[in-house]
């Protein structure tokens, strides 16, 4: 026999709109095993609380209710209300009636009666319930911090600032990100490389820093506190350990490959450092443009480098890491415009996209930061079309957020470094940011002109063959324009990563409806996940700007902290055993397992499960045929039992 | 192009006797003389003494595979396989019930086998209809040329032409019939759990007289539990002392479970048991 005690909660009228509470607790008082049953305004408020701590009292109840809202808004707080009464915390059962009933419906019947259902099963759940004791485990004190854009290397710093060690993993063989890429940035027009490099050398200085470029991570185990991880370091075939950056063997270097760095607008070395100020500062070989891997005969670079660091040899290798929490900070691509076809990006040589135009403007970049043609001439005319492929129902629904800004500032930029004509088509400019719509209208001064519509084509002149022209529909005049000019600049969507799916499933992350990846919450944790210790900042989270980016990496610092700072840290006690008796050896288990903990074994040939791996999601329960697992606190009769109460009404 | 039993008996008698001999395998899985010659038996071969009792004609229907699990692991087992039966071979082979380094399969390529029964061709119509093995070592004659008389999924045609109530009331005569006698999972080569769910006490999954309800129970969750994993051999429904057709319920099921997942069971070592195997690629029909 237990005591059960019952609080319905009204949440205001967000559940006492579309449930009639009072019957809710008029129904539970009539049900086996229940003492004392009530409804109460907010449950979770102080008198709330205090309520259900003198009823357990008072009562001597053993098993507690409260049916309310998702128990991930509140599960806590009264876990913690029946820890202070000294009662074992799982002997609690959270009843979800807002999020899974009053919110659905507008029908009180319809309401009342899923509420009603609802409860009736918890309560025959609740009835079966044991206590159970968390477990305690060692946190592991290391951070790792995926991708080494601004996002990465911003968070990275600041563990290492708190004395905790970092490891920084970045797919290319420099960090910087996008932001090494640009010339100067929006609003303040600051030189992008004055103040990012800076934060790249602090990286590279940083004795809690361990920078791993040219890595990627292959394998994540573990969980919160405990990941053990797999990265695999490329090979670069120079052994960073020797090279000292003279960089002899890149002026020997034959080889042609197409320099990434510069959007393809020029040719690299085979052996190379993607730009001036990369960090590191030691070259990587690319085995596809050189002439040793493709021909079996140079090794020039070999010859010119003196501290013998060239070695063809090198293979990709594996590296084990240990940390208590990762940040992802993997950051965007932007969308190929290529497939489409009606503004002829990579059709007409006129046509350019937002980065490779970053690069004109950069004194590092192709053209020594002169704005030129293809062709090596001066436009004289430059169109910015806004939003191609962004808030498009055909291709990405979502604002890039960023290309109404970085069009203000190439329109400047133009100004600044041609005498050319300058003209925006835009749907909308949306500049809200501090210090935007000032810089907006300093732009607007400038002497730039806004079309309001969206360019709709870009085709090549008839007359005066070279010339594009763009046609589109001035929606404030209602006409339909045509417009000649020597050079247009797409904005393209800011899209995740082509790996992002890869990634997320690494990581055991979901991804939105665009494939960036899925905070916990959109408005109150932007910057956790629903894997626990698995945090995001930055554009692999959704699109922006360098200062959002920078305060979602401060963020996301703080959030690992939150985890790292402590020794240890209790887990949920909700694992899964296997019952060998029961164990015919199929080993489903093993396969659906998202986190690795059930394994077989070869001599007992039953499967058994790693407890410190295990979080408890059932799903290997729910794939055993002869029901050999028992999922603690959703053990088979438990959950019978509430689907017996579900079933009676 | 006729088949000939005899021949593919005597290819089985000499390969059996070499592959005990030369002490290769422990075990042969073969068929043996039953009390007349309509009911051959499921025959295990151990000593080349005993290779002159096998026999191999179209009423050699069991699936051999069935018995590779009650082999401690590590046993050096050969077996008779026709294409169904090497399909059980290769999803055992991908639950890791067995070993391919531990199996000699000897291949049987054959059409025309035969319901004792009923007379009837259960190519195709009880079977994946498929003639040649999907996987062996050694085969036992020439491989079969030429198209099925009936795909797998054929005898679905009129099955699923049933609506939904109609399909109720069939399903409700054929299982009122089960005399919960579980010679089905017996002859599965893919049922090996022990203990079986609906022997289980705690929690008791189902009624266990051979009433409706709990026969309902059984089914479906047999059904359920062979999703992605039958082979479509048949023998379940052969096995049957009421005749229940279970064979279309496993291919509806099969069918689906192809059409989501891209594969069919037991075609390939390289793949993964559908249902419990994750893919990015995925469809996501299953959820709708
Ligand atoms: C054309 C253009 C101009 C812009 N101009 C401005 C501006 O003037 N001002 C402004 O505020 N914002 C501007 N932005 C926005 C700015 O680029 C972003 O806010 C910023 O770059 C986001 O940084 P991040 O670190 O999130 O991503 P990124 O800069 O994309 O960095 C991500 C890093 O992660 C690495 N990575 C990716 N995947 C993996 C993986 N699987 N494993 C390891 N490493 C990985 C990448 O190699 C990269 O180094 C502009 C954007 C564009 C497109
Ligand atoms: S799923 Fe169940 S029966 Fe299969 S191996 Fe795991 S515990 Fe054993
Ligand atoms: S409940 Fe089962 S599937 Fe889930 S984490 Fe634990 S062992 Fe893995
Ligand atoms: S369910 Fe029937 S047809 Fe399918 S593998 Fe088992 S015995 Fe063969
Ligand atoms: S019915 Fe299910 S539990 Fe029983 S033997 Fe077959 S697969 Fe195993
Ligand atoms: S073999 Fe037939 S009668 Fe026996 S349990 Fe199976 S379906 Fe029922």
């Amino acid at each position: 026999m237990s005591r059960i005690g019952v609080f319905v909660c009204h949440c205001g009228l967000n559940i006492a709109k579309t449930v009639r509470v009072s019957e809710l607790a008029e129904l539970a008082a009539t049900l086996p095993d229940v003492v004392v049953a009530k409804d109460y305004k907010f449950m979770c408020s102080t008198p709330g609380q205090e309520m259900i701590v003198n009823d357990i009292k008072q009562h001597k109840l053993d098993r507690i209710i409260v049916t309310a809202c998702s128990p991930l808004m509140h599960e806590q707080t009264f876990r913690k209300v029946l820890a202070a009464s000294g009662l074992n915390q799982y002997l609690l059962t959270i009843v979800n009636i807002r999020e899974q009933v009053s919110w659905v419906t507008h029908d009180i019947e319809e309401g009342t009666t899923k509420a009603k259902a609802l409860l009736n099963g918890a309560v025959y759940r609740a009835r079966l319930l044991a206590p159970l004791t968390s477990r305690v485990i060692d946190v592991n004190p290391n951070v790792m911090v995926v991708g080494g854009g601004i996002a990465g290397i911003q968070a990275a710093l600041e563990l290492a600032n708190t004395g905790k060690k970092v490891y920084l993993v970045e797919k290319n063989s420099t960090i910087g990100g996008h932001m090494a890429q640009f010339d100067k940035t929006f609003p303040t027009l600051d030189c992008s490389a004055c103040i990012l490099t800076p934060k790249m050398d602090a990286v590279l200085q940083h004795k809690n820093i361990t920078m791993m470029t040219s890595c990627e991570v292959s394998e994540v185990k573990g969980f919160v506190g405990n990941f053990d991880i797999t990265v695999r370091q490329k090979a670069r075939y120079v052994d960073h350990s020797k090279c000292n950056a003279c960089l002899a063997c890149t002026e020997k270097c034959p080889g042609k490959g197409i320099s990434e760095w510069d959007e393809g607008l020029v040719k690299r070395k085979a052996i190379y450092i993607p730009f001036p100020q990369a960090v590191p500062q030691k070259p990587i070989i690319d085995k596809e443009s050189c002439t040793f891997f493709k021909k079996g005969k140079c090794r020039l670079c070999e010859k010119a480098c003196e501290q013998k660091a060239i070695d063809f040899e090198q293979q990709d290798t594996f590296v084990q890491v240990k940390v208590g929490a990762v940040i992802l900070a993997t950051g965007f691509d932007l969308m190929d415009t290529k497939p489409l076809v009606q503004y002829g990006y990579g059709k007409y040589p006129g046509v350019y996209n937002a980065l490779e135009v970053e690069r004109l403007f950069n004194s590092a970049g192709p053209t020594g930061g002169k704005v030129t043609l293809r062709d090596g001439s001066e436009p004289k005319s430059i169109a910015l079309l806004h939003c191609i492929g962004s808030r498009d129902k055909n291709n990405h629904e979502h604002c890039s957020r960023v290309c109404c800004m970085y069009s203000l500032k190439f329109a400047h930029l133009f100004k600044e470094k041609t005498s050319a004509d300058v003209y925006q088509f835009y749907i909308d400019m949306r500049a809200a940011g501090k210090g935007y719509e000032e810089f907006y209208n300093r732009i607007i001064e400038e002497d730039v002109k806004f079309i309001r519509g969206k360019g709709a084509r870009v085709t090549q002149s008839a007359d005066e063959p070279g010339r594009l022209v763009v046609e589109a529909e001035d929606t404030i005049t209602g006409k339909f324009i045509k417009l000649p000019v020597d050079m247009v600049v797409l904005s393209p969507a800011i899209v995740p990563r082509a790996d992002s799916k890869d990634v997320a499933r690494l990581f055991n992350l979901s991804t939105d409806k665009q494939g960036f990846f899925m905070e916990r919450h959109p408005k109150l944790a932007p910057l956790s996940t629903m894997s626990e210790g698995i945090f995001i900042a930055g554009v692999c989270q959704s699109p922006k700007d360098i200062p959002d980016t920078v305060a979602q990496a401060y963020g996301a610092a703080a959030e690992a902290l939150t985890i790292v700072v402590k020794d240890k840290m209790e887990l949920e006690a909700t694992t899964a055993m296997v019952n060998p008796a029961s164990c015919c050896g199929c080993q489903n288990c093993v396969r659906v397992c998202p986190y690795g903990a059930p394994g077989f074994n070869e001599t007992k040939r039953v499967s058994e499960i790693n407890e410190a791996l295990c979080k408890g999601c059932g799903l290997c329960a729910s794939v055993c045929p002869t029901s050999a697992i028992i999922a603690r606190h959703f053990t088979n009769d438990q959950v019978l039992a509430e689907m017996e109460g579900l079933m009676e009404f | 192009m006729t088949i000939s039993f005899k021949q593919i008996e005597e290819k089985l008698k000499t390969e059996a006797k070499r592959l005990l001999e030369s002490g290769q395998v422990s075990v042969v899985l073969a068929y043996g003389k039953g009390y007349d010659e309509k009911h051959p038996m499921p025959y295990v071969a151990r000593n080349p003494s005993d290779v002159a009792n096998i026999v191999f004609n179209e009423y050699c229907n069991y699936n051999m595979a069935r018995y590779l699990v009650r082999y401690p692991a590590g046993t050096k087992i050969a077996v008779a396989v026709k294409a169904a039966d090497s399909r059980a071979v290769i999803q055992l082979i991908q639950e890791e019930k067995v070993k391919r380094e531990d199996l000699v399969l000897l291949g049987i390529p054959v059409y025309g086998m035969k319901n004792p029964k009923t007379q009837e061709i259960i190519d195709g119509k009880t079977t994946g209809g498929l003639y040649n093995p999907v996987l062996y070592d050694i085969l036992l004659g020439d491989e079969v040329h030429g198209q099925a008389i009936q795909l797998p999924y054929d005898v679905l045609a009129a099955y699923e032409s049933m609506d939904k109530e109609v399909r109720f009331a069939f399903w409700k005569k054929e299982f009122d019939k089960c005399i919960r006698c579980y010679a089905c999972r017996k002859a599965c080569p893919m049922c090996y759990c022990d203990p079986c769910f609906i022997d289980q006490n705690k929690p008791k999954w189902g009624d266990k007289s051979p009433k409706f309800h709990g026969n309902l129970m059984y089914h479906l969750t047999r059904f359920h539990h062979l999703a992605g994993r039958c082979i479509d051999c048949g023998e379940c429904s052969r096995a049957c002392p009421v005749d229940i057709p279970l064979y279309l319920f496993h291919k509806k099921v099969a069918r689906e479970c192809e059409e989501m997942f891209g594969q069919a069971a037991g075609m390939s070592i390289e793949d993964k048991p559908a249902l419990v195997n994750f893919r990015v690629d995925d469809s996501d029909k299953i959820l709708e």
